[in-house]
Formats: structure tokens, C-alpha cells, sequence
């Protein structure tokens, strides 16, 4: 038995219905409603986490008010993709954490606007400390993927 | 109580269509019981480490129990990389509860679509619709790290060769060519800043390893690696939490902490001068520099000198990963439990041409986790 071998091919085709929970669901209509980036401020370290959560696991206490973070911010690390993954987006694009003015902690987000196809052009662009604003989608929906980040 | 690794079992690396995947855990299983010189009926207590998602089965270890020597004993699975597995034989038989232990892993890459499944390990709220996959956050961070630490392609290019020049030496590895500096530096960009050729293979595999006391590893009257010391710390899940501060301090803070945590147990104090070999988690060669400033062999954005100068090459001052490492062989999930059979092979002075002159004390250092946010030492000791 060298080269017959069979293959029984299968597929996991699960559906799942994730519980965005409080927290998550404030921060998703408020992308949905008034196109607001909204953060978790920590009552003991006082950092504003984004994305929001209803705990800060350094201090293990719970976080206490939301925070409007600002419209802009920078560029802490990005990657431009130019392969065509399963389960991901058709290339070439653009991923980049940003950290928000007023916020702690970088989020992760699609960079939109920018030509890639000239990587070199591209890079002198997108590169780390450069400065992004947040875009939403006109039809928003409650996903992390109703904003996303451009280069100002 | 001191333990020693008696026992070391791995299939060859690769394409494994020939066999199940049972099949394959058999094999590694079998070599590493017949090299420990123990029975299975003998074993008191089996871990076992896998990922159902990539296995495409669920509570996998059942399925794998018989292969690994499991039958009628008690079995535990772990469901983090195949280092955890070692880390928690290691405590059973710590404990005294247990004389030893047989730790199994096994990856079959070739079965499924890695990449898929590392975009639905994320999570689904945040992370997961953007863009993200193990590939795409290596990338990330590695942009971070070139940025402070001014790293060249070169030197990006040194490590890939180091490291599958070291894999032909090793019978196990991944069937590969050996690439030229120019073919590597001119390689396309998958996920900028890593080229097709900054990335591991995809590898089936299987390894296996059997731990006892101290009083049966003495018993055996042959050459065991002793495990001097561990440490293993887990970092905050959001990977841009850390991302702030790791662009102004150490890329890798939280592996930075379980070396720390691993050579205070074993009394290191100056890691380039004591260690004599190191096995690594070289997902990308940029991982590997970032490795060698977080484990101490040199400092902060320093780790393209020790590539520069052949520090880490074959017969250089510390030789990092003679086995070819994850960049010539990379069964995923047990990728990191390889790294310490490697280890172990070199303290025993059973690594055959990959061998380090009087390796006394080695280095295993494993990831688990999208952006390496689980972090394991090993220190073992002839
Ligand atoms: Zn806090």
C-alpha cells in the first residue's frame, strides 16, 4: 500500500451564537449608533482598556466607568498580507494595532485606503508611530469589522 | 524530588500519510518506552498533549489513549502545546504520587487547514474577523521588533540558514532543500515583514518522552537528562495590552520571566557561559533573536550580534537548535515538546551528527499560543 491510500474527508460545520454579554454589546451599538470608540477604565491602574472588558485581569478587579477614547491614533505594529489564507480575506490588506488617543492598550483592526500592490510605496506609508484615524461603515452592524483604520 | 528524562521516542517529520494518527502516536510512544528500558505495564501515569481542533476530533486523547500506553492507566491530556505535557508529568512525579510518567504529543498537519484553524482559535468578538492567524500575528510582532531592534533580512536570512543547514543533519527533519542566502532574501512576502521563506513547514509528527525519580533513573545505570529546572508564566490574552510597553523594553517580557523563573532553579546565574545548547521556538528567525535577549544570552536588541558573530551556530560559544529546529521541522502542537526531547538527546549524548561537544547543560524553551503568549523553560542537566 504505497500510493492508494484513501482520505475520508469530513467537516466541522458547527454553528455557534457567542455571547457578546454586556460590556462587548455597549461597545458594539455605540460603533452602531453614534459611531463612538468606547473604553474600560480600570479603577486601580487607570488604564483605559480597549477592547473594553468588564474586568482588569492586572489588578483582578472590576473595570468601573466607559471612556470615549479619541477618533485617532498610532500605529504600534502592522503586517500587510499578501497570501491568500483559508477563513481570511482575499489579499492584499492590511492589519495593524493601534493605540487610541486616550487609550492603554492597542486595538487590532484593518488598515483601509492605502494602495499595496507596491509594497515598497506601501511601507513607506504604513510603518510603526504613523498616524491613523477610525473610519466606519456606512451600514454598520455590531461587529469589530464596522470600523476600521486610514492613514491621516 | 529530582526527575530525569529516561526515555526519548520521535517519528521522522513530514508528510505521515502512511499512518493514522493513532498509529503515529504508537510509534513514538514505542521508541521512547524501548529507550527508557521500561515496560508499559510499568508506566504509572501517561500525559498526553494534542489539539482537538486540529485533530478534527473531539476529546482526541481517547482516540490516542491505546497508542500511548494508556490502557487501564491514568491519563490526563493537556490542551496547550506538548511542553505543558512535560511540565505536568514533571509535577506528578514531583510530587511522589507517581515513580514516572510517559508525555506523548502529536500534530498531523497534513489532515487539515492550519492556517483555518489558527483564525477560529481567536477569539470570535475582537480579534477574529480581523485578518488574524498564527502567521499574521507572528508578522505583527515581529514589525514591533524590527523596529526597535534593527534587524536586517540578512540577518533574518542567517538564522533560516543556520537552522535547515543544522536540519540535514538530522535524520528526523522535514524533508527540505537547503536554500541559499539569495534564495531566502528574495523569497515573496506572505504577511509582510515574513517571506515565504521566514516560515516553518508543515509538519506530521509525533514524540514521546518517559520521566521517573530519581531512585528508578539511578536504578537504570544509563544516561538520563536531568530536569534542573522550569519556569512557565502566562501572559494577558489581547496581544496589543503588552504592545505599548514591549516597543520600548524586552520583546518577549513574559518568556523573559519563566527563563528567570527556570535558572533560579537550576542555579544558573549566567546563562551564555553555563548553558551549552539551546532548542528553541524559532517560528520566525526574527522569534529566534527575540529568544536569545528574552533567555539572557545577550542583551535587549542584541540578537542579531550572536547570528552576526556564529555565536549560535554548530561549534560556536552556544549552538541554537542542531536538531534543524522548528524552521526545518514543525509538527505544530508538539513542536515545543520536541525542543526538549532535543535537549535531552544532547545531555544524554545520544543527538548522533547533530551532537554538541560535552553538552552538559541544556536549554528547551517552548510557545504556546497565536502571539506567544504562554512561554516555557527548560533547563536539563547531564
Ligand atoms: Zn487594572
Amino acid at each position: 500500500m504505497k500510493d492508494d491510500l484513501i482520505f475520508i474527508a469530513q467537516r466541522w460545520d458547527i454553528e455557534f451564537k457567542h455571547a457578546a454579554g454586556e460590556t462587548a454589546s455597549t461597545f458594539f451599538k455605540a460603533i452602531m449608533q453614534r459611531r463612538e470608540i468606547l473604553g474600560r477604565l480600570c479603577p486601580k491602574c487607570k488604564r483605559v482598556l480597549l477592547p473594553p472588558r468588564s474586568f482588569c485581569e492586572r489588578c483582578f478587579v472590576e473595570t468601573s466607568e466607559w471612556v470615549k477614547v479619541g477618533g485617532e491614533g498610532k500605529i504600534q505594529s502592522f503586517t500587510i498580507v499578501y497570501e491568500k489564507f483559508e477563513g481570511l480575506p482575499p489579499p492584499p490588506y492590511a492589519i495593524a494595532y493601534v493605540l487610541l488617543d486616550g487609550a492603554s492598550t492597542a486595538m487590532v483592526n484593518f488598515v483601509k485606503g492605502l494602495d499595496l500592490n507596491n509594497l515598497d510605496q506601501a511601507i513607506k506609508k504604513i510603518k510603526i508611530g504613523a498616524k491613523v484615524k477610525v473610519a466606519f461603515k456606512r451600514k454598520r452592524e455590531g461587529r469589530i469589522t464596522d470600523f476600521w483604520y486610514e492613514l491621516v | 524530588m529530582k526527575v530525569a528524562i529516561i526515555g526519548v521516542g520521535q517519528t521522522s517529520y513530514g508528510n505521515k500519510k502512511h499512518q493514522s494518527i493513532d498509529e503515529l502516536v504508537f510509534e513514538a510512544t514505542k521508541k521512547a518506552l524501548d529507550d527508557s528500558g521500561l515496560e508499559r505495564e510499568e508506566i504509572e501515569s501517561v500525559v498526553t498533549a494534542g489539539s482537538d481542533a486540529l485533530d478534527g476530533r473531539g476529546i482526541s486523547n481517547m482516540v490516542i489513549a491505546g497508542g500511548s500506553g494508556a490502557y487501564l492507566k491514568d491519563e490526563v491530556k493537556v490542551a496547550d502545546g506538548g511542553i505543558y505535557g512535560l511540565i505536568l508529568g514533571y509535577l506528578r512525579v514531583a510530587s511522589g504520587v507517581f515513580d514516572n510518567s510517559l508525555i506523548v504529543s502529536w500534530t498531523k498537519s497534513s489532515e487539515v487547514s492550519t492556517d483555518l484553524v489558527s483564525n477560529l482559535s481567536f477569539e470570535p468578538l475582537y480579534l477574529r474577523s480581523c485578518g488574524l492567524n498564527s502567521i499574521t500575528s507572528l508578522a505583527l510582532q515581529t514589525s514591533t521588533y524590527i523596529g526597535r531592534a534593527d534587524v536586517k533580512d540578512e540577518d533574518a536570512a542567517k538564522v533560516v540558514l543556520k537552522n535547515r543547514e543544522n536540519g540535514l543533519k538530522n535524520p528526523l527533519s522535514h524533508p527540505l532543500q537547503k536554500p541559499s542566502i539569495k534564495e531566502i532574501n528574495s523569497s515573496r512576502f506572505v504577511s509582510y515583514p515574513l517571506r515565504e521563506s521566514y516560515l516553518p513547514p508543515e509538519s506530521d509528527g509525533a514524540c514521546a518522552l518517559v520521566i521517573a525519580s530519581k531512585k528508578r533513573a539511578k536504578s537504570l545505570k544509563k544516561n538520563c537528562a536531568w530536569i534542573l529546572g522550569l519556569g512557565w508564566v502566562i501572559d494577558e490574552y489581547y496581544a496589543g495590552d503588552l504592545i505599548v510597553e514591549t516597543r520600548h523594553g524586552v520583546s518577549l517580557p513574559l518568556l523573559k520571566r519563566s527563563s528567570e523563573m527556570a535558572y533560579k532553579m537550576a542555579g544558573v546565574e549566567n546563562p551564555i557561559s553555563e548553558i551549552d545548547v539551546a532548542e528553541v521556538s524559532d517560528v520566525t528567525p526574527y522569534h529566534e533573536m527575540m529568544i536569545y535577549e528574552a533567555l539572557g544570552f545577550c542583551r535587549d536588541r542584541e540578537g542579531k550580534v550572536l547570528i552576526r558573530d556564529g555565536t549560535t551556530k554548530m561549534g560556536g560559544g552556544l549552538p541554537v537548535n542542531p536538531s534543524g529546529g522548528i524552521l526545518s521541522s514543525n509538527p505544530i502542537f508538539t513542536s515545543s515538546l520536541v525542543r526538549v526531547a532535543e535537549g535531552a538527546l544532547q545531555v544524554m549524548r545520544k543527538a548522533g551528527k547533530r551532537q554538541v561537544k560535552n553538552a552538559k547543560v541544556a536549554l528547551a524553551q517552548g510557545f504556546t499560543g497565536m502571539s506567544t503568549q504562554g512561554s516555557c523553560v527548560v533547563i536539563l542537566g547531564s
